[in-house]
């Protein structure tokens, strides 16, 4: 065997052994997702099944179906579910970009005495478990009356998405160039124009990526949602999951097709800002 | 014809007397209602109370029962109680005692006399009436899966090893007889059991009874670390160290029981008249058409275990119309009602409407065996201790209790500190 | 015109929204969680939450064996799982990067289980790690690997190891995401010269790589440790800190006694034993982020 063969085949080898754990991996991230995919479409006995079943004899929509069903007959009410998260979602993670932008800003353009400790004080208001905060704030929320309200919670969720925010949109302003501002403010712009023509566009990956971390973590609150919340006017989808939970039963596969129903929008937003995502942290990294 | 019964009684006690039509125009009521599939049903009739009322009705929470309860701790610290009724559950219900108001100014005795009168005697709170019970009481019997108990062979070989007929259980030695018997782990088992929060504490606390025994002393002082209670827990720890029961029992609640008795792996389960239409529903379970059920076994001081508990509704006392209210409540849970509800399986809690489901029963074989040992199973029904540190307690025992179970502890240490956890509880609230 | 001549600095106006939405649902709830922790609060009576008890609650928790287990095991848990999470991020990271086609599918797939909400996660895990009817032991019985059904949820090292498990999976995605960011950023110039200067590929990556991703690695760190408390979610559902008080970590115990229990005063002292914890690692790995940008040169 020569010396060049030798070679070809270590590369082959290592190309292979790459493949195989990649694969690996990604079987061990996907699997657990996927049995729930596959158990919103199977009857309940089967699931549960000893002897197990491993190939599923009959695939239905009857979770989903039932799902949008009349109440009663195994019906949830997933739309107001759904639109409830969305806009609470939505909204929340507006809000908080433009308050973690207009901080971030500070944070990287200003000079002031006790920035390091205003910033920390920031970062740890966000290290407060959900658990020990959740009832001082539904007492809170209770005598402002604000409870059960749309705008309770995304309230919430911006000052919960605020300081992680904040932080790596700091970090994005800072890698923009103090000279480019000053330069178009020379140029005989105004401080917010230079802002928003220079600064915010070189930053917007940045955001980008800021606002995906807050939507999903918006989306996929409960601890809070489940003490803020109330009625179907405001229960957002995680708290909806235990609506297939009663005292003595769990509806396993009904979870698991609205499980579906919430994990899907969330995917197909990451897909479309992925590439910003990445690029976006890549510069936060740094500096910051 | 029974709502005009309903609405002949509760003018009797209205102020004005006049029960008709737009009695209760222009109120509206905030209700807090359990949700969950089998709850539902129930609520469609709200929109007839209406109807007849002229009142309004507004559900603004609507949860699983842990949530609720949560809740309702939640609303009562903050204070914000604006609203009326509110589903309730006896085993809860003595953890609030200021926030419901009594009912029995708002009915009549007779009224209350076509309730099931254990089931009233469960729904007060020292003399105060908090709830009214819907159909859904639950107490546990034992089902069991019919072959193995035809089968020649096991018939022969169980009569050689315990000297006695092989037949469905009528103590708990014969159920822990059986359940070795049947075992063969890791594929199949003799019986299982809930194993944590209140549900373990609940199933011991019948158990103690069964042998005896008493949770509470009198003046509430723990009572259970006692030779009731030992014998009571070593029937857990032997049931765990001999393999009767699966291994992850300590972690299983009711959904893990009842899917786990669904999937043919389990020969005897303790559980709950829920279940019945379940487990025999072959879309759902292994074992359909091979259920039987009898009355849950008795202990060794010939006594059964029931440990039991029924939903309901309450009116709190904020309420500011609590007539209409009431009204509502008696409406959710009259005769009309509960037919509705327990035609769908669960027991009710009214005397006629027993005799009607059973003899709805009929002709249906399994329905009818169903059914039976419920009636007596309810029979042999007794509520979980009416202290408001009830659920605090349990809290203290279970993880003594799993510990005894899983071999950390012997039974009698594990009681002794959970006993002086309970005592702790109580000395510290005042309670004595 | 203008009577006073106070004018708030700029970045103070720019940096009011956030104090003051940061004040309002964080401080305050925190002060009233403060104060209610000297007194005998319990939800079901209001009334106690005027009674002071001075520092009764934080004595009696010092004194209490099993809240010490709890803290000890919180403190495990953490470790554990912010490490192996870090490791297999950057594993993962490291494989992505290789791979030159569908690239955006990978890390579509990489991310996939941050679309997972943490109280999904634990019914998820909760029947796959099932004893008796769960999709494991199933798996390890269909393949004869053993004929036992293993308690993963009761032992009390595979209970640990569900949990931990349950939240390395929810959690890696977000070490795997930042790190690949990390790789994309690193120059060539320095990995090309290495090469030609006969580094082996661990060589390079142990001391041009490695030191480059540090940065990544504890930003990554440092969000992860802020919400860990997400955890809670999974524990819950999965063990609720059992059997036998062997899965008890803060969390439960915070939610068990202030919730079932009603006891919120006590809870709310068990709060600040935790949020000392956050505080404490969010500020170590703070720091260390720090001193790796400077000994990069990207501090400014």
């Amino acid at each position: 065997m020569d010396i060049n063969q030798q070679h070809r085949l270590k590369s082959y080898c290592l190309k292979a052994g790459h493949l195989i754990l990649l694969f690996i991996a990604m079987s061990i991230i996907c699997l657990p997702g996927l049995w729930i995919v596959l158990n919103s479409f199977r009857p309940t006995v089967e699931i549960m099944a000893k002897p197990p079943v491993w190939i599923p004899n009959s695939l239905s929509l009857d979770h989903y179906r039932a799902m949008f069903g009349a109440v009663g007959e195994g019906g949830v009410p997933v739309g107001r579910y759904f639109m409830n998260s969305l806009i609470i979602s939505l909204t929340s993670t507006v809000i908080s970009m433009l308050v973690a932008i207009s901080g971030g800003y500070a944070f990287a353009r200003y000079r002031f005495r006790g920035k390091s400790v205003i910033f920390v004080t920031f970062m740890l208001t966000r290290a407060v478990p959900g658990v020990a905060l959740s009832l001082p704030l539904f007492i809170v929320f209770a005598r402002v009356g604000i409870i059960d309200t749309h705008f309770g919670l995304i309230l919430a969720y911006v000052a919960m998405n605020v300081p992680f925010s904040i932080w790596l949109i700091d970090g994005f302003f800072r890698q923009v160039p103090k000279e480019l501002g000053e330069a178009a403010e020379i140029d005989g712009c105004t401080r917010w124009q230079a802002f928003w023509k220079v600064e915010f566009p070189v930053a917007k990956a940045g955001i980008a990526s800021a606002a995906i971390f807050a939507f999903l973590t918006s989306w996929n609150e409960y601890a809070l949602a489940s003490q803020l919340t109330r009625s179907v006017y405001s229960k957002t989808m995680p708290v909806g999951l235990l609506d297939f939970t009663s005292e003595f039963t769990i509806n396993w596969g009904g979870m698991c097709a609205l499980a579906v129903l919430m994990i899907i929008p969330a995917l197909v937003l990451t897909f479309i800002v992925q590439k910003h995502l990445i690029s976006g942290l890549t510069f936060g990294g740094i500096k910051g | 014809m029974k709502r005009t019964v309903l609405l002949a009684t509760m003018a009797m006690c209205l102020p004005f007397g006049s029960a008709v039509a737009g009695d209760f125009d222009n109120v509206t009521l905030d209700a807090k209602l359990i949700g969950g599939q089998q709850y539902e049903a129930l609520y469609a009739r709200i929109a007839e109370w209406e109807a007849d009322t002229g009142a309004k009705v507004n559900v603004i929470s609507k949860k699983n029962h842990f949530e609720l309860d949560k809740e309702f701790k939640s609303d009562i610290a903050a204070g914000s109680l604006g609203w009326c009724v509110g589903s309730n559950h006896s085993s809860f219900a003595s953890q609030y005692p200021s926030l419901y108001t009594d009912m029995t100014p708002f009915l009549t005795e007779e009224f209350i006399g076509e309730y099931v009168d254990s089931n009233i005697a469960a729904s007060m709170i020292g003399d105060k009436l908090v709830m009214l019970p819907r159909a859904q009481f639950d107490v546990s019997a034992m089902y069991y899966q019919k072959d193995l108990y035809e089968n020649e062979d096991n018939q022969q070989r169980f009569k050689e090893k315990y000297g006695y007929d092989l037949m469905p259980p009528d103590t708990w030695e014969q159920v822990s007889d059986q359940a070795m018997f049947f075992a063969d782990p890791p594929n199949f088992y003799g019986t299982q059991f809930a194993g944590k929060d209140e549900a373990i504490v609940g199933r011991f606390y019948e158990l103690v009874i069964s042998e005896g025994g008493q949770l509470f002393n009198e003046d509430w002082s723990p009572a259970f670390n006692s030779e009731a209670g030992v014998r009571a827990l070593d029937w857990f720890v032997k049931m765990y160290e001999s393999g009767a029961v699966p291994k992850g029992t300590t972690s299983y609640l009711w959904d893990e029981l009842g899917a786990g008795f669904a999937s043919g792996t389990v020969a005897l389960n303790l559980d709950w008249p829920g279940w019945a239409g379940y487990f025999n529903d072959p879309e759902s379970s292994k074992v359909a058409g091979n259920v039987g059920v009898v009355v849950q076994p008795q202990g060794s001081a010939g006594i059964r275990t029931g440990w039991s508990g029924h939903h309901g509704f309450s009116v709190t006392e904020s309420c500011e119309n609590k007539e209409a209210a009431a009204s509502l409540v008696a409406f959710l849970t009259n005769e009309e009602s509960q037919m509705l509800e327990s035609s769908a399986g669960p027991l009710p809690t009214r005397k006629a409407v027993w005799t009607h489901v059973v003899e709805q029963a009929g002709t249906d074989a399994y329905r009818s065996e169903v059914l039976t040992a419920f009636q007596s199973a309810a029979e042999h029904a007794f509520p979980a201790p009416k202290t408001p540190y009830w659920i605090e307690a349990t809290n203290v025992i279970y993880p003594e209790l799993q510990a005894a179970i899983l071999g950390d502890k012997t039974s009698a240490e594990a009681l002794e500190t959970a006993s002086e956890a309970v005592d702790e509880i109580m000395l510290e609230n005042g309670v004595y | 015109m203008k009577l006073l001549p106070l004018r708030l600095p700029t970045w103070f106006l720019l940096l009011l929204p956030a104090i003051i939405i940061l004040l309002s649902v964080v401080l305050i709830p925190l002060v009233l969680s403060l104060y209610s922790s000297f007194t005998p609060y319990k939800l079901t009576r209001p009334e106690t939450l005027y009674k002071w008890i001075g520092e009764y609650n934080y004595v009696k928790i010092a004194g209490d064996a099993n809240f010490w287990w709890a803290f000890g095991r919180t403190v495990f848990l953490l470790t554990i799982a912010l490490n192996l999470e870090m490791l297999l991020g950057l594993g993962i990271a490291l494989l992505v990067n290789k791979v030159t086609w569908g690239q955006r599918w990978l890390r579509t797939i990489m991310m996939f289980p941050m679309m997972f909400s943490p109280i999904l996660v634990g019914f998820q895990f909760k029947f796959i790690f099932n004893d008796n009817v769960g999709l494991v032991n199933n798996a390890l019985q269909s393949l004869g690997i053993t004929d036992q059904a293993l308690p993963w949820l009761v032992d009390g090292k595979l209970a640990m190891f569900s949990i931990i498990f349950a939240e390395v999976w929810m959690s890696t995605s977000v070490f795997a995401i930042l790190i690949l960011a990390g790789l994309f950023a690193i120059p060539r110039d320095p990995l090309e010269a290495a090469k030609v200067d006969g580094c082996t590929p661990w060589q390079s990556f142990r001391h041009i790589t490695l030191p480059f991703l540090m940065p990544f690695i504890y930003i990554a760190l440092a969000i992860r440790s802020l919400d860990v408390a997400r955890a809670y979610d999974i524990v819950k559902i999965m063990t609720n800190g059992g059997p036998a008080r062997r899965t008890e970590l803060l969390w439960t115990m915070i939610g068990r006694t202030g919730y079932v229990d009603a006891k919120m005063g006590l809870a709310n002292a068990m709060g600040y034993a935790s949020i000392i914890l956050a505080v404490f690692f969010t500020v170590y790995f703070f720091r260390k982020l720090s001193a790796s940008r400077s000994s990069l040169g990207f501090d400014n």
